[in-house]
């Protein structure tokens, strides 16, 4: 595991057990798609509005815990800063508020929502013939959302090669009605697709690097709860359950066991 | 299913079950008379850590206004039990706003009808629904003033708000919709106190919202007092 990826999922369980709130194996599903795609983007942490960044919307806002941690490790804020999750009146609330946190484009918490958002900033940036790129991640279990195929339905139809959506396949819909070959999906509606191992950062950059005729999808193939085996192998009992004490020496010590 | 015959049963978080499928339910359901029940859980401000795509305030105001709608905001779990048996099968559209920050008091419960908590004859009438009773009710107690209750906002129950008409009311209330259906009984002296003209996007908990926006028991309590002092 990268080791930038192992310290901010030790923050996302810190916070998570500090805070009582946090969707912890949402957050450690996406870990590695978020660092890779803020490797790869456009930014400046110094200067969030850079009028020439890319821009990254987290469309399952509520992995929200593990963005925070993330910009904070790629320098927008303290980590300490996050350490207010959810509590009155901070600006870190359990779905990311764009008017409060330095680095947040769009607000999102209600699925479905952030890719149509993105589909419109690729258009956008296009009619300006401006090269920034667009960033969305999209759950498995989002995508669900019908407003999801819509939006993709435009991206492909307007050939927003300055698109890319990153599919989060942690298998979360087993709990209902689960999207079967997601590859397949996103060919049939005329994407450009990448399949990638979503815990593999360099796989993970390459795919997000690679160019593109139309709207790319990268297929990230991820593990919900993935680095602890106890929130893999129990992981709808942990949807939204934060760490005590006593979970917490076992998080850590899988954490700190885990290699791959 | 409901066109074949079903009762459906539809639910998760308000506004996700409200608001954004408001065009489904207005022709899906209420325009082609297929009935079913929408229970959302969440109310206004159960989730309110996760923000303002998690809270919900205009449910019941913008289905008051489908035709053919039900409408009900049961306050508490004897509520909740009472109003689902007697209206889940009469072949409507039915919306049950449900709560997990239930109120504890036990009122009268029959579709409908508003309950008559308080007469004290008093020139001031104090009008809520669903689970802020709890706080409205603490607030008032000890108070001159007369307290009315609905746990069905659509249909609304005109014949008692008639019987308050020559006093002052006011309405508290964490969403829009009630005092919307109250004020349909009309030349009453109704006014609203609940939500701001903004997200309330503080995070925190139910209670930490209802303070910052004035219903607390405290906050409901001094509220009522400076008008009771203005109309005296």
């Amino acid at each position: 595991m990268n080791p930038s990826c192992k310290e901010i999922r030790k923050h996302i369980l810190h916070i998570s057990k500090d805070s009582g709130h946090g969707h912890v194996p949402t957050c450690f599903s996406i870990v590695e798609m978020l660092y890779a795609t803020y490797e790869v983007m456009q930014h400046d942490p110094h200067n969030p509005s850079w009028e020439n960044r890319d821009i990254f919307i987290l469309s399952k806002g509520h992995g929200a815990l593990a963005h925070y941690c993330i910009l904070a490790d790629f320098g927008y804020f303290d980590i300490e800063d996050v350490s207010a999750f959810g509590a009155f009146e901070s600006n870190f609330g359990c779905h990311a508020d764009r008017h409060k946190i330095r680095g947040i484009e769009v607000s999102t918490g209600s699925l479905g929502h952030g890719i149509g958002v993105a589909v419109g900033a690729a258009l956008a940036f296009k009619i300006d013939k401006n090269k920034r790129r667009v960033f969305a991640l999209v759950g498995d279990g989002e995508s669900n959302e019908g407003s999801v195929w819509e939006a993709i339905m435009v991206a492909e139809n307007l050939k927003l090669d300055n698109l890319t959506i990153i599919y989060d396949h942690n298998l979360s819909q087993l709990r209902g009605l689960q999207l079967h070959k997601p590859v397949d999906r996103f060919k049939g509606f005329g994407c450009d697709v990448i399949e990638v191992d979503g815990h593999n950062v360099d796989e993970l950059k390459k795919g997000l690097k690679q160019k593109t005729d139309t709207v790319k999808v990268v297929v990230a193939n991820a593990i919900k709860g993935f680095g602890c085996e106890t929130l893999v192998e129990n992981k709808y009992a942990w949807h939204r359950k934060s760490p005590s004490e006593a979970d917490m020496r076992v998080l850590i010590k899988e954490l700190d066991e885990k290699t791959i | 299913m409901s066109s074949q015959g079903f009762y459906p049963f539809i639910h998760t978080i308000t506004p996700f079950i409200t608001e954004r499928c408001l065009e489904q339910i207005k022709l899906d359901m209420c325009y082609n008379k297929f009935g079913g029940n929408i229970l959302s859980c969440g109310a206004s401000f159960d989730y309110a850590w996760d923000g303002a795509s998690h809270h919900c305030y205009t449910d019941l105001a913008v289905l008051i206004m489908l035709p053919g709608m039900e409408v009900i905001q049961p306050g508490s779990t004897k509520e909740v039990d009472i109003l689902l048996k007697s209206q889940y099968n009469n072949g409507k559209p039915t919306y049950f706003r449900l709560s997990d920050h239930p109120h504890d008091i036990d009122v009268a419960v029959e579709f409908g009808k508003g309950v008559i908590l308080k007469d004290s004859g008093a020139k001031l009438t104090i009008m809520t629904a669903g689970p802020l009773l709890g706080n409205v009710f603490k607030a008032c107690q000890d108070l001159k003033v007369n307290l009315v209750y609905f746990h069905t906002i659509k249909p609304i129950d005109k014949a008692i708000i008639s019987k308050f008409k020559e006093t002052d009311i006011m309405v508290f209330h964490d969403a829009f919709g009630l005092y919307e259906a109250i004020a349909e009984v009309p030349n009453l002296s109704l006014s609203y106190h609940g939500l701001p003209d903004r997200f309330c996007d503080w995070y925190g908990t139910l209670e930490d919202i209802r303070k910052k926006i004035g219903l607390d028991p405290e906050s409901i309590r001094n509220t009522i007092k400076q008008t009771s002092r203005r109309l005296d």
